[in-house]
């Protein structure tokens, strides 16, 4: 299958849309990435962004874990998304440390509202051969006490993602 | 050893407790059918999980072989045990050829059915489960109730009171988000100094060497990717062929499990992260001779989702402990006798054969028929408790004599009547412990349909 044909179907934003806030993720759609870029730097002066070489070599597998500990808010840009169930695909590529979607507080996803495919059929003609891959579908959750759904329970506790 | 119906009496004695453990497994269960439906081609992806499963299990020396090769050519070691011994000793020694004093662990039937914990923590080690309901029996010392929802038979309450003796919360806690947030901060400390991370495995693909592990939490990455050292155990039943087969399995899965579209995490481990180590146990414990039988193989293909558990009307009225076998419910009943046909006798009848668990399972085990074969072959055996394998034999011989059986039904409707109470519900009569029998009627079925037939045009 040609992946660059299944990644332009714009009618999926909205099923896309309604599966994140299904799976608890929070998500914006704005138009083009700059203006994402303006608003992140605006609303969450603290996120941190590892699209600079520096900040990417500061947080790469040398990194300290207490450092990584501390992170508060970061940024991290998805491969695709799927419409049925709101996932996001990460690779070994999309961040400086495998730890950092995990350990941080909040995660800030942007994504290429093109890149949306429809099901996990058509996500794993996508994926492409990495050393770790993962798919995202909001923030962590558990509900193992009493079945009551709790975000946050060791990952990051809110999922904010945004489409341009 | 007490069985399964005894220990379903225990859990039964509170009523309230029942009830309440009934509601929200069958709330599962509704989740579970709302996204279901909500999958066009639902059916249709039963069937290609469960003939992928076939194909596997069909052809698993072929598979294993390609996923070992693969998993080498991407740096990661891999390991095979024949059984629980095996698997606990390779184990034990990466533990300590990198000198690690604490594992965190996230959530996997096999080691459980390994006893690995026990087999580390007797040599000093330190092992910490960090899937929350998990840790919460653990702190218990006790087995999971349930394979997917492990403290399902507990209450916030009781919850609470643990954490307040475990982890000095303040007495009378029990909102779940401050529970909660009091084992995350718990079990990050020990994530960020653990040296070794274990995880189970959802899937193992052959053609990349690759494994997945399907996680709420986001525990499985958190240990793996803080921890240098990772190791992956897994059955040799976890193998698909390709990457895309994982598509069929992640649809199913959770919406199957829990109603959720897909977990929060599905994870892709394939190479060791940088300086990092990467192991890969294979274990084979039994596997392979239940692969042998043409009867028992088709459990192999179970990929741990639960539903047949919280579908099941004797699951959920007598909780998951009462089983006493590591995974509960209708799977449990068929995998247990395989491991161990004596002590688990009386499983294969903690059924009521309604063939929900069949209807429900994503790779089309035909569970209700493995629990009949199973009775079948116990009874061939004769590995029944003395009381049962009489009745049954007595039932048997007036089955096969029509006028036996009129005249057997013609005393019992008058003996039922007539007979003092503390006689028929007697001590020797499991069934009548805890139920009323209807009122006789006056005439048998054969009687009223004879007499009645005539007139319907049935
Ligand atoms: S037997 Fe089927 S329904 Fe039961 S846990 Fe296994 S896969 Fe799920």
């Amino acid at each position: 299958m040609n992946r660059d044909n299944l990644l332009t179907a714009k009618d999926l934003i909205p099923e896309f849309i309604e599966s994140l806030a299904h799976v608890g993720a929070e998500v914006i759609k704005l138009n083009g990435k700059d203006s994402v870029l303006a608003y992140i730097s605006e609303n969450y002066p603290e996120c941190i962004t590892f699209e600079n070489k520096e900040i990417w070599e500061e947080y790469s597998f040398s990194c300290s874990k207490e450092k990584l500990e501390k992170l508060g808010t970061i940024q991290l840009e998805g491969r695709f998304g799927v419409a049925e169930n709101g996932a996001i695909w990460l690779d070994d590529n999309c961040f400086p440390n495998r730890l950092l979607p995990f350990i941080a507080q909040k995660v800030i996803m942007l994504l290429d509202s093109g890149k949306i495919v429809k099901d996990m059929g058509e996500a794993y003609d996508c994926v492409n051969e990495c050393g770790y891959g993962v798919f995202i579908s909001g923030p962590s959750k558990t509900a193992d006490i009493e079945q009551s759904l709790v975000f946050g329970a060791h990952g990051p506790e809110s999922l904010l993602v945004f489409l341009y | 050893m007490k069985g399964h119906s005894y220990k379903a009496g225990i859990f039964l004695k509170d009523e309230s407790r029942a009830d309440w453990h009934d509601k929200t497994l069958w709330m599962v269960r509704q989740k579970r059918d709302k996204a279901a439906r909500s999958v066009a081609d639902w059916e249709d992806l039963r069937e290609r999980a469960s003939s992928i499963k076939e194909q596997v299990l069909s052809n698993l020396d072929f598979y294993l072989s390609e996923f070992e090769q693969r998993a080498v050519e991407n740096g990661v070691k891999v390991h095979r045990a024949s059984d629980a011994q095996e698997f606990n000793e390779i184990v034990y020694k990466i533990v300590t050829d990198n000198n690690a004093k604490l594992v965190v662990k996230s959530k996997s039937m096999l080691t459980e059915e390994c006893g690995l914990n026990t087999f580390l923590e007797q040599r000093g080690l330190e092992v910490v489960d960090t899937d929350l309901g998990e840790r919460i029996i653990q702190f218990r010392k006790e087995p999971p109730s349930h394979i997917v929802l492990p403290a399902i038979h507990l209450k916030k309450e009781e919850i609470g009171e643990l954490f307040h003796e475990k982890l000095n919360t303040p007495k009378g806690m029990s909102d779940p988000v401050l529970l909660t947030s009091a084992a995350r901060t718990h079990l990050r400390e020990k994530f960020l100094s653990a040296g070794v991370a274990i995880t189970g495995v959802n899937f193992a693909v052959a053609e990349t060497g690759s494994v997945v592990v399907c996680t709420n939490e986001g525990n499985a990455d958190m240990g793996v990717h803080a921890a240098p050292v990772q190791i992956h155990c897994m059955g040799i039943e976890k193998l698909v062929p390709q990457t895309r087969d994982l598509a069929v399995f992640t649809r199913l899965l959770a919406r199957n499990a829990t109603g959720q579209p897909i977990t929060a995490y599905t994870s892709h481990y394939r190479k060791p992260k940088p300086r990092g180590e990467m192991h890969i146990v294979i274990v084979d414990n039994g596997r392979s001779d239940r692969l042998k039988s043409d009867i028992h193989r088709s459990s192999l293909k179970c990929i741990r989702c639960g539903a047949c558990m919280n579908t099941c009307p004797v699951y959920r009225r007598s909780g998951g402990h009462s089983y006493g076998y590591l995974i509960p419910g209708p799977i449990g009943s068929i995998l247990a006798p395989s491991y161990n046909i004596k002590k688990h006798t009386d499983l294969p009848f903690a059924s009521s054969l309604c063939m929900s668990c069949s209807n429900v399972c994503p790779v089309k085990i035909d569970i209700h028929d493995q629990l009949y074969k199973w009775r079948q072959e116990l009874s061939e055996k004769g590995a029944f408790s003395p009381v049962k394998g009489l009745v049954l034999k007595i039932a048997g011989f007036i089955l096969s004599k029509s006028a036996l059986y009129d005249f057997s039904g013609k005393v019992a409707r008058v003996a039922l009547k007539w007979l003092p109470r503390r006689m028929v519900y007697s001590k020797i009569n499991v069934w009548g412990w805890e139920r009323e029998l209807p009122a006789v009627p006056q005439e048998s079925f054969k009687k009223w349909y004879s007499k009645n037939s005539g007139k319907n045009n049935l």
